[in-house]
């Protein structure tokens, strides 16, 4: 595949990718410590997957990124901001009246084309995205982010049987692979063993990263696939409540609300 | 010959796609073979397999994308299995999606309960922003395609199997929010007609209840439906309404509830479930769908007898 961004990412731009992660760590425990809480583990999961996603958006080729586990909205919101898309900072108005920023994503957002939070419709929005671009004979990606407990509902591997059949090369289906769902962990729940063969069974092409990982991530997300004929299925491996050590890895981080102490504390020691 | 509503869909939308290159057409494997649309326009014809849930939501990304997806797939799937992708894209999203959606009531008649869909209105008309048509024959059809390709709105569009049937005339070009297929005095009963057999029906019962006014409703959402009450309510005061629908969530709900100074009453299915098999119109008849119960609404109407409530009560 020859690269839409210039390959390999230079450090400088890997640099400021970093720091846009760190500040938009600091965003996502504001909005834990506002008075409604947020999805704080999944939300620091998925941050690095975003702003990597976001910087490829940024390309102007006609990419697309929808945050199917749509619950993760304060990352979502935060990597809009730090990423320049949302030109204000979402953190006081989370969850507020008349503020667009729910704890679902909607539309009104800017930035946010389609509504999801009600799992697996993120992944059949970018897969129509995607079959758009194709049909009108454009450049550009359809990138759905999912969660690793999401991947139980079916509507997800109706669309990854859809794409593959349908050769949508320009899809891409990034698992955030946390480990954990709302009553605990995956694996006790309803495991996922061999993950990357179930996509390779569909048609995909698979990649596993790091999903911490921005170098790695960029690289993926950088290609241009405007001729593949196999859709890409990334399983990120990440770490959920990644950067706050406080939660770092804490099933309990599923869902946090905290004061405005502990809020100044946990940022101080964001990495 | 006189196309069936979902031929001359096909029919319509292969040749208004000829002139815009956005329309897309999707199926989800019940689109036949042979189909117009894939035989003229290929590169813009997906048969995307028996995934109705995925066709409605990429549909919302090609409608995102700038295309005009028309997706289809029969009723029941369209409208149950698929409640929350329409709800989320024709609904909240306000995607220009128009989804066709044939078998409807009971047309797919000996197929069984499961390829049946007494509940397809109930469900959409409680979703704000949908536009909501059930056509009579194939002229009004078509003009329910061109009008939906033209609005960029989202659509829902029921239609039955394969009968046809010829539309009632309209002056200009798009149906009137009323089509009064027979006017009488302000005394008479008004029989309102919703869809494909209950038009027949209704066209049916004229000459056995002579007087008896007929007014043809072809769009069915509470905003079209706001309006039509308001110009039934001009020209009658009791209505009998004929819909191949459950009576809960039906038209005769909606317009009871428009015009609570009217009687309305219903012939509707009734809340038994269809376990035998037959053809369309035995199946519709043992759901108390047939001539003999509209003639006894319309003498209950007539003589003032009827209870207020709409439904099978007032069988």
């Amino acid at each position: 595949m020859t690269a839409v961004l210039d390959p390999p990412e230079t450090l400088p731009v890997l640099d400021t990718l970093a720091a846009r992660a760190v500040e938009a760590r600091r965003l996502v425990v504001d909005m834990a410590a506002s008075s409604r809480g947020c999805h704080l583990g999944g939300s620091l999961s998925v941050l690095d997957i975003l702003i990597a996603a976001l910087h490829r958006v940024s390309a102007g080729d006609g990419t697309e990124v929808v945050l199917s586990k749509g619950h993760a909205a304060a990352g979502l919101y935060a990597a809009l901001h730090v990423s320049g898309v949302l030109p204000e900072n979402p953190a006081p108005l989370y969850g507020m009246a008349g503020g667009p920023y729910t704890g679902h994503p909607g539309p009104k957002v800017p930035g946010v084309r389609f509504p999801t939070g009600s799992l697996g419709h993120g992944v059949p929005y970018a897969a129509g995205w995607a079959l758009s671009r194709r049909i009108a004979g454009r450049p550009g990606l359809g990138i759905a982010v999912a969660g690793d407990g999401e991947l139980q509902e079916g509507l997800v591997w109706e669309t990854c049987q859809v794409a593959a059949a349908q050769g949508l090369g320009n899809f891409v289906l990034v698992v955030d692979r946390n480990g954990g769902q709302n009553d605990g962990p995956v694996a006790d729940i309803s495991p996922l063993p061999h993950l990357a063969d179930r996509f390779a069974a569909f048609g995909f092409e698979v990649a596993q990263t790091d999903g911490h990982d921005l170098a790695a991530l960029t690289g993926l997300f950088g290609a241009d696939r405007s001729t593949a004929r196999r859709p890409l299925a990334v399983v990120a491996d990440t770490v959920k409540g990644k950067g706050v050590p406080a939660v770092e890895g804490r099933a309990a981080s599923h869902y946090v609300t905290i004061d405005a102490a502990r809020a100044a504390k946990w940022k101080r020691a964001i990495r | 010959m006189t196309l069936s509503g979902r031929d001359a869909y096909r029919d319509e939308l292969t040749a208004l796609a000829a002139a815009d290159d956005s329309i897309v057409c999707l199926e989800a494997d019940l689109g036949g073979r042979g189909h117009p649309f894939q035989a003229a326009h290929p590169e813009r014809f997906f048969n995307l397999g028996i995934a109705e849930g995925a066709m409605v939501d990429m549909a919302a990304g090609l409608a995102a994308g700038g295309h005009k997806p028309f997706a289809s797939t029969f009723a029941p799937f369209a409208a149950l299995r698929a409640a929350e992708s329409l709800k989320l894209t024709l609904g909240y999203l306000s995607a220009g999606v128009t989804v066709m959606a044939p078998y409807a009531g009971v047309s797919g008649a000996w197929f069984g309960t499961t390829h049946h869909c007494l509940e397809d209105l109930a469900i959409l008309r409680s979703v704000p922003g949908v536009t909501i048509a059930a056509p009579y024959g194939e002229a009004e059809m078509r003009a329910v395609v061109r009008a939906a390709v033209r609005s960029g709105k989202p659509h829902y569009i029921r239609t039955g199997r394969n009968a046809a049937y010829d539309s009632i005339d309209w002056p200009g070009e798009q149906p009137p929010l009323v089509n009064w297929e027979f006017r009488s005095g302000p005394e008479e009963v008004c029989l309102v007609s919703v869809g494909e057999e209950g038009t027949r029906l209704a066209m049916a019962a004229r000459p056995a209840a002579p007087g008896t006014a007929h007014a043809h409703l072809v769009y069915l959402d509470h905003a079209h439906l706001t309006r039509a009450a308001a110009e039934l309510a001009r020209h009658h005061t009791r209505f009998v309404v004929i819909e191949e629908h459950r009576g809960q969530g039906g038209i005769a709900e909606g317009l009871a509830l428009l015009l609570p100074h009217c009687e309305v009453t219903s012939v509707s299915a009734d809340q038994s479930w269809p376990s035998q098999g037959g053809d369309h119109e035995e199946v519709m008849a043992a759901l108390g769908l047939d001539l003999p119960a509209v003639l006894a609404a319309v003498d209950r109407a007539g003589s003032g007898a009827m209870t207020a409530s709409a439904g099978a009560a007032a069988r």
